[in-house]
């Protein structure tokens, strides 16, 4: 409850004062404001990414079936935030160069990443019985762990010289006014703690479903 | 005792050349394959038409058609022994690592037959320029290696779910992108005169990475 | 050649579920030493086919673990299958092969020295030694039943699991069965898992699961 509350209070107050007190980033104008969440959700998606895929390998070492509920209840929230992070930041690439879509290195990466909880929740879903579900979906995990890299880092290299990048992504990260960095850096705490909250959530109900089963 | 990889060796060549002489009996894998990777080809190619002077597009439209027809015709190496239920048979003689490298095998061989038939009509129909045949091979023989390692993981594991022809395109597609990507990018440089080490740099340690990892794999996928 | 003298398979706090369900494999725990026959009995779903498929190393169940002893140590459970030979009603084999060459390769596969000899001979026990090249899809119920009996006996393993081995087979089938019962017996150890009074018979020790573990030795 309290939880609940104070991650309430704490995000409305960033971003409160984030849209109303915080100044403009240069480069960016209006559109300072995205960064609030946009940002924030990718890194949610990432470390959810992180969290599933290593409570996968735990799973498979240990066949603790907490250890899948954990790495489902990650792959469903970061499913979640990555779509929240590819709209918006097909929104804020559209007000800021023009178009929706220009196969960015980061737009790519985050597209990616969409794929890869994609196929792995469609996995989940087509496996009746829960050890064979959590093992399947482990070794799925794992072997996309191994795509993640070259996905990451290597393809959307690879689509920028294939594709001239004309506009230059910059998110004015480095050389933040204090205020900016202060809620900037706010928000990101403020989302990891609602991420670990839903978490929580999202992995009591896969248990109380098992044990209403029983 | 004898050598435990040699002996490892004797059974994944037994496994390997029952596939093969499975396929041959029936044939259906095949050929279904061939008439899939020629109508994917025939159906790009004639609305493409001729591009001689388009090295980007020439390399993209071939690893698209080489994809589909890997998505098409790679699942069946496992969907067939469940389909039959011949996987319990297959455990009992041989491990699970053993059984994959069969199978492994021989869907590589499977996919170069196929490319073998599809590469060089693609070529003629799109009157593409003439390749530099060293560098062109070895990025198709790269890009092969991980098609079929990746399908193989994949297959195995579909294989155990209710509804595997929807899904094996879409899980498998994430794990291929970085073949798709490097596999153009090698096949546009060897057209445009350009260094292609690279992306074979890139094809071979991500084909020794999926392989690499999907052979620790095996032994969880069969438990029941 | 092991001497089938120190064989044995033993289990501990074995359980196994099927999803919510129980099955007669719940806290199961016994020891077999040394040659003979065990029958394995119960009613329809206790477990028989389970607790087979659990020695055998292929299904790893939810609790609990079993010991399979070959020339007096323990074997790991991925090398079981060199072992043992299991013959069960879910054994199907390649439709378009014939017999003898399913036989062949599954020799092949566990690397044995002369694999189309071992086949034959496997063959020639179960009384298929006629119909040996025809392909299995022309098999009728009862020769597929002797050739999983056959595939079961092609490594002369010290460990034999039988499910049900007498079901589609005729007198002369079921024959055969008792020959080779009694024949692995003297040599290893039979797990026999059966409903069948005659088979069970055929046994001097007997588990029975009932849905809540180990029965009365017979």
């Amino acid at each position: 409850m309290i939880w609940r509350i104070g991650i309430f209070l704490w995000i409305a107050a960033t971003m409160a004062v984030a849209l109303l007190a915080a100044p403009l980033v240069p480069v960016l104008q209006e559109t300072t404001r995205v960064l609030y969440f946009h940002i924030p959700s990718a890194w949610i998606t990432v470390v959810a990414l992180g969290w599933s895929m290593l409570n996968s390998v735990l799973y498979l070492w240990r066949r603790d079936l907490r250890r899948d509920d954990h790495a489902a209840a990650a792959a469903e929230l970061g499913f979640l935030f990555c779509i929240a992070a590819t709209v918006t930041g097909s929104i804020w690439a559209k007000s800021m160069w023009g178009s929706w879509w220009n196969w960015d290195p980061r737009e790519t990466s985050i597209f990616f990443v969409l794929l890869i909880y994609g196929a792995y929740l469609a996995l989940r879903g087509s496996i009746e019985g829960e050890e064979k579900r959590a093992r399947l979906s482990a070794v799925y995990s794992i072997i996309a762990f191994v795509a993640v890299p070259p996905l990451i880092f290597v393809v959307p290299r690879i689509y920028s010289t294939l594709h001239p990048d004309p506009i230059i992504n910059t998110s004015g990260k480095i050389d933040m006014d204090p205020m900016i960095r202060w809620c900037f850096f706010s928000m990101l705490v403020g989302f990891t703690f609602l991420f670990s909250w839903l978490q929580s959530l999202r992995v009591r109900v896969f248990r109380l479903e098992r044990r209403l089963a029983a | 005792m004898p050598n435990a990889a040699s002996s490892s060796a004797a059974t994944v060549w037994a496994i390997l050349r029952k596939e093969c002489r499975s396929e041959w009996r029936t044939r259906y894998g095949l050929n279904a394959a061939v008439l899939f990777a020629v109508t994917s080809l025939t159906a790009v190619t004639f609305s493409a038409g001729r591009m001689p002077d388009r090295p980007d597009l020439l390399a993209a439209l071939l690893w698209i058609t080489l994809l589909f027809a890997a998505l098409a015709s790679m699942s069946h190496a496992f969907v067939r022994e469940m389909e039959s239920r011949t996987l319990l048979l297959l455990r009992l003689v041989a491990s699970p690592t053993e059984i994959a490298l069969g199978k492994l095998l021989f869907n590589i061989a499977f996919l170069l037959v196929v490319e073998a038939i599809t590469v060089p009509l693609f070529l003629v129909l799109t009157g593409a320029p003439p390749v530099r045949l060293t560098q062109f091979l070895t990025i198709l023989g790269l890009g092969t290696l991980s098609l079929a390692a990746s399908s193989t993981l994949v297959g195995a594991v579909i294989a155990q779910t209710r509804s595997r022809g929807a899904l094996f395109a879409g899980v498998s597609l994430p794990l291929l992108l970085p073949v798709l990507a490097s596999g153009v990018a090698g096949t546009r440089a060897q057209w445009d005169g350009m260094p292609i080490l690279a992306d074979v740099r890139l094809l071979a340690a991500y084909a020794v990475a999926l392989l690499g990892v999907s052979l620790l794999l095996y032994d969880h996928l069969w438990e029941d | 050649m092991s001497s089938g003298a120190a064989v044995g398979v033993r289990a501990e706090k074995l359980s196994h579920r099927y999803g919510r369900r129980a099955t007669g494999v719940d806290g199961l725990a016994f020891a077999f030493d040394g040659h003979g026959t065990v029958a394995v009995t119960g009613p329809n779903g206790s477990g028989k086919s389970t607790l087979l498929r659990i020695i055998a190393g292929l299904l790893r169940p939810t609790e609990g673990a079993t010991t399979v002893i070959v020339d007096g140590r323990e074997c790991p459970s991925a090398r079981r299958r060199d072992f043992l030979g299991l013959a069960t009603p879910e054994l199907s084999f390649y439709e378009e092969f014939s017999a003898v060459e399913n036989l062949a390769f599954a020799a092949e596969a566990r690397r044995l020295a002369a694999p189309r000899r071992a086949a034959d001979a496997a063959l020639a026990v179960v009384g298929l030694a006629a119909r040996a090249g025809d392909r299995v899809a022309a098999y009728s119920s009862g020769m597929k039943q002797r050739l999983r009996l056959a595939f079961a006996l092609l490594h002369e393993p010290p460990l034999l699991l039988l499910d049900e081995p007498g079901s589609h087979l005729d007198e002369a089938g079921r024959d055969a069965v008792r020959e080779v019962v009694a024949h692995q017996a003297a040599r290893g150890l039979v797990l026999l898992a059966t409903n069948d009074p005659r088979e069970i018979q055929l046994a001097e020790r007997r588990i029975e699961l009932r849905g809540h573990g180990l029965g009365d030795p017979a």
